[in-house]
């Protein structure tokens, strides 16, 4: 038998004798061999075969790959049972199968036969039972539905679906000669189909004209989930399905990220539908108005969504107003970034709804200010947990996440129906983006800055001007640029002052909303004041449950809570609960309920609190569905509660729940579940699983950083958390170099005299400290002192719990005298706070006796020590 | 490793997805067209280098990727065809049909499949040259680049090879 070496021995003699002349090959042969006959068969085989070549090697195999490769033969599938069904006529062929007429002949009825065609790729397999799994799943009257499946006998799957007798959608409202009512009215529907799909965690992928089909009676099914996608299984192959969807897809009706690979969603399926609505209100293809058609990949085609009113012989006719409105639901539909378009298909059909019965769109807030509102709230939880050391921050995390769906939303709805905030919204949204990238809070930070200038010279309309104002400022403030913020509200609220004199409803609103800025200043008797001050006035001049004047009450009622004065907070929103229809489900209403919780939460009733977060997430349930992102955000603030309460399996169960939400609808490769992920990992930190954690971290990090680009806030915040992961496991080159890239981060987006800066330069000298290079530990906690001395001010907390750590690194110099100077400063602020943090505290007693003990001072020594001893140590609630 | 197993299968299924759908296009659009499967190759490269999955994939690292793909795609498809044939229970095998006029092509191929399989255990080296060049149309200049060895050898080997595989297929059929 042939094995490697002999083969090696056949080679060499085989090549020592090829070329010589015919008659001198037998002598060498017969030396070389030495007796091996079979050796010498061998060769003089291969020089035969050499001399003659083989047809089959010789031949450029075109021939014997036409043949093999020509195509099964179609009349014998006409001679086989498919199941209960027979062939009659081919309907068509698509990318992955054949479809057939079938007949059943014991009912007489009709189905269409979709087989494989070529069975021999495991991905073409896996995509078509995933098609039939599909079908199997869904239940719609405009789907087309799965009657029966099955294999013939050599291997091919098939499956029987529905036979949909139509027209494509464009076809059928080009021959009726459709007007505008009714093509919105197909159009409807089959978005109705397509959120179907989506409640099934199906994304259709493919959707176009000759997928929805019209039949004469007018019914609209939905056809070819060919390359639909459950969202569990997008994460896992995504590269499979971007690679190969690639070829499927039908480029004219494909999003964007179709192309670029991005992560699909149910974006990506609102942006085709987008496009099939402009088609059937233009007559014209959108994609050959947005872009150049032949090129489907070009990257500049995503500058602008096209307008449908821009192009010229529409087939229906509609009003200056109406085309403006469609031009506003196409293009939310239809924006280059998903992120940017509608999320649902609801969202779309509600828009719709509201046009068609004639009421505002609430299309601009709601996808345009509204979601970055949104998103720069998510942000600023991130943000506002990013520090290892503020117990604050954690405190912060749950305010920040009680949902401020306001009434600011509705106003600014409102004021966007003029033309002139229309331009200016769409101005603000227009330049750029190609170019800046996905890193959308530093977007939203440039958009802010466009949206000043913009706004500056809208003086001819003080109102308009006034509630952009107003607008940019709150989103400032999400975006913790507080100065900023400071400024735009303040202008926003003398304008209104200016034009309407103290009381006037929309004074007292924009008083509530500068009063939530102090709010977050920290400032809490200005705070306190002004939300106190717009409540009074919204209280007089509006009816009691009136949106603003529960908002004004909500905020006083946070502002309660942030002093410490729970019982007044849940007393007030207590009240302001009641105010509300008992049944009422609305994002107003959660939001109060929400902050209810907080105080509640603050003032030890854990249970109440609980219960009530419970309720808000029943109602975001209801309102949004039970996958929405909504509750996933109510699911985090209950994990939230829950590590606050030192409940950390429980608060994993939140948080991992929430992820099982956010994951599947945003993709795995979206900021929001690198949120998600966080907090996961946050919550195994804490039950000392830092092994689990880490791999969670590193895939937020990494998300982060491909989203958002290397310098960002929220980036900052997971190098925070693997940093003090480092640190606690003692590998302390790691943590600081994660620390100092921290540092580094929060210089450049906030400048250098930023709590965060404070902070991060803080959980740097804790590494120095470890280290026990305590003159490096100290240099870095002055000068974080200095950041929050700067930036939050002399008395804050942080301040505080800075001083006691530098007094520590001091004591550790054996400089008691400087030691005793910085833990009494912090432990005097510290002790002026509603809410200390009572480790530190802890930590400044023990340190203080000691410095005054070597001091020699021991009165002081023994007053602290005495302290030390009344409060044992409280167990952590 | 695995990573590595798993670009090369994502590279493989998208080659393979590629091949078989030209494949088909030159077949429908004319059934007496010569399918020749370099050409193929060199096609698919063209219209699939820009996009996002091969940013990172070289011509040459392409075209061994698609070969192998290429002779998937023919040796699958010399099996169903003599599944059918061999069927049992057919009701009807009709002669006229264009590819029984070729019976022995599919034949051919499996044998030299098996054949190839057969050299990649006695020498691996060979069997992937054999592959890179009658299944990929890589040349010489290719092959020896591809494999990290002299033009010199490669056609050394590749004289072995061939003269070898020939034989099997003598043998086998």
């Amino acid at each position: 038998m042939m094995d490697p070496a002999r083969w090696e021995r056949v080679q060499a003699l085989f090549h020592a004798v090829a070329d010589l002349p015919p008659d001198q090959r037998t002598e060498v042969l017969e030396t070389e061999a030495a007796g091996d006959q079979t050796l010498i068969h061998e060769v003089r085989a291969l020089l035969e075969v050499d001399r003659d070549q083989h047809a089959l090697l010789g031949q450029d195999l075109a021939s014997v790959a036409s043949s093999v490769l020509n195509d099964a033969d179609p009349r014998r599938l006409f001679d086989q049972p498919f199941g209960p069904y027979r062939l009659v006529r081919l309907l068509g062929e698509g990318g992955m199968g054949v479809v057939y007429l079938g007949t059943r002949a014991d009912l007489a009825s009709v189905a269409a036969i979709k087989i494989l065609r070529d069975t021999l790729s495991p991905s073409r397999r896996h995509r078509f039972a995933v098609e039939q799994r599909t079908l199997a799943q869904l239940s719609h009257p405009a789907i087309a539905q799965l009657f029966d499946a099955g294999t013939l006998p050599d291997g091919t799957p098939w499956f029987a679906m529905e036979f949909v007798e139509g027209l494509p959608v464009t076809d059928y409202c080009t021959q009726r000669g459709s007007s505008l009512a009714e093509r919105l009215s197909i159009f409807r529907a089959a978005a109705l189909a397509v959120q179907h799909a989506h409640q099934h965690a199906v994304i259709h992928r493919d959707i176009k004209p000759s997928n929805v089909l019209v039949r004469t009676d007018g019914a609209v099914k939905l056809l070819d989930f060919g390359i639909a996608k459950h969202f569990a299984d997008i994460d896992a192959d995504q590269a499979e399905q971007t690679r190969t969807g690639l070829r499927l897809l039908t480029p004219a009706y494909a999003a964007p990220e179709q192309f670029t690979g991005g992560p699909l969603g149910t974006p990506t399926d609102v942006y085709a539908l987008g496009a099939v609505l402009f088609e059937l209100l233009t007559g014209r293809r959108a994609s050959d108005h947005s872009r150049d058609a032949a090129d489907g990949a070009n990257a500049s085609r995503a500058a602008t969504a096209p307008r449908p009113s821009a192009v010229p012989g529409a087939p229906v006719s509609a009003s200056r107003s109406e085309w403006a409105d469609l031009d506003v639901i196409c293009r939310a539909a239809m924006h280059a970034d998903p992120a940017r378009r509608y999320q649902t298909v609801d969202a779309l059909v509600r828009d719709l709804d509201r046009y068609l019965a004639g009421t505002p769109l609430e299309a601009r807030a709601d996808s345009l200010g509204y979601r970055i509102g949104k998103f720069v709230r998510r942000n600023t939880r991130a943000v506002a947990a990013a520090g290892i050391v503020a117990a604050a921050a954690v405190v912060m995390a749950v305010f920040y996440t009680v949902r401020l769906a306001d009434a600011r939303d509705l106003a600014v709805a409102q004021v966007e129906r003029t033309e002139r905030i229309q331009r200016f919204m769409l101005n603000l949204f227009a330049g750029g983006e190609g170019a800046v990238g996905p890193a959308d809070s530093l977007r939203v930070v440039t958009l802010v800055e466009r949206g000043i200038q913009e706004a500056r010279s809208l003086r001819a309309e003080p109102e308009v001007q006034a509630e952009l104002y107003l607008t940019l400022g709150s989103i400032a403030q999400k975006l913790g640029r507080i100065a900023q913020a400071d400024t735009l509200i303040r202008a926003g609220l003398d304008l209104r002052r200016e034009r309407f004199g103290p009381l006037h409803a929309d004074v007292a609103k924009a008083t509530v909303g500068l009063g939530l800025l102090r709010l977050d200043q920290a400032q809490l008797d200005a705070a306190d004041s002004l939300t106190r001050q717009g409540m009074t006035v919204s209280e007089a001049l509006l009816p009691a449950n009136h949106p603003d004047v529960l908002a004004a009450r909500t905020a006083v009622g946070q502002v309660l809570s942030a002093r410490g004065d729970y019982p007044g907070a849940i007393a007030l929103l207590s009240e302001t609960r009641d105010r509300y229809l008992a049944d009422a489900t609305t994002p107003e209403f959660a939001s109060t309920l929400s902050v209810l919780a907080s105080a509640h939460f603050y003032a030890g009733n854990y249970h109440t609190s609980d219960s009530l977060n419970r309720r808000v997430l029943a109602m975001t349930q209801q309102l949004y569905g039970p996958s929405h992102p909504l509750v996933a955000e109510d699911l985090a603030n209950l994990g939230a509660i829950q590590q606050d309460l030192g409940h950390y399996p429980e608060a994993e169960r939140y948080h991992r729940q929430a992820l099982a939400i956010v994951e599947p609808w945003y993709g795995s490769d979206h900021h929001r579940t690198a949120l998600a992920l966080t907090l996961v990992g946050r919550s195994l930190v804490f039950q000392q699983r830092r092994g689990e954690a880490v791999p969670l971290l590193e895939r937020a990090l990494a998300i982060r950083e491909r989203v958002f680009g290397p310098d960002h806030p929220s980036v900052a915040s997971t190098l925070s958390d693997l940093g003090s992961i480092a640190m606690a496991e003692g590998r302390l080159d790691e943590a600081e170099g994660r620390f100092t890239r921290m540092v580094s981060i929060y210089r450049t987006v906030h400048g250098p005299n930023h709590y965060l800066v404070a902070t991060a330069l803080s959980n740097l000298a804790s590494v120095a400290v470890e280290r026990q290079d305590y003159l490096r530990a100290e240099r870095l906690y002055r000068e974080a002192i200095e950041g929050y001395r700067q930036s939050l001010g002399p008395d804050n907390l942080n301040t505080g719990i800075a001083r006691i750590k530098l007094g520590r690194a001091l004591l550790r110099q054996r400089r008691h005298g400087d030691a005793a100077t910085e833990s009494l400063a912090g432990y005097e602020i510290l002790t002026k706070q509603a809410d200390p943090a009572v480790s530190f505290l802890r930590a400044a007693r023990t340190d203080l006796a000691a410095a005054y003990t070597a001091l020699g001072n021991t009165a002081a020594a023994d007053r602290f020590r005495a302290e030390l001893a009344e409060t044992s140590i409280p167990p952590k609630p | 490793m695995d990573q590595d197993k798993q670009a090369f299968d994502d590279l493989f299924s998208l080659a393979y997805e590629e091949l078989r759908r030209l494949a088909s296009s030159v077949h429908r659009d004319d059934p007496y067209a010569s399918m020749n499967p370099t050409a193929l190759v060199h096609e698919a490269w063209l219209k699939m280098a820009n996009s996002p999955g091969l940013a990172a994939t070289s011509h040459l690292h392409f075209k061994r990727i698609a070969a192998r793909a290429m002779r998937q795609i023919l040796v699958d498809a010399a099996r169903r065809r003599n599944a059918r044939k061999r069927g049992a229970g057919v009701a009807v095998i009709t002669y006229d049909d264009a590819a029984a006029a070729l019976p022995t092509s599919a034949d051919e191929l499996l044998g030299l499949h098996a054949a190839l399989e057969e050299l990649a255990r006695l020498s691996p080296r060979q069997a992937s040259m054999v592959e890179s060049r009658f299944f990929g149309g890589l040349d010489t200049r290719e092959i020896a680049e591809d494999l990290g060895i002299s033009e010199a050898t490669v056609l050394r080997d590749w004289r072995a090879a061939k003269a070898w595989l020939g034989r099997e297929l003598q043998r086998s059929l």
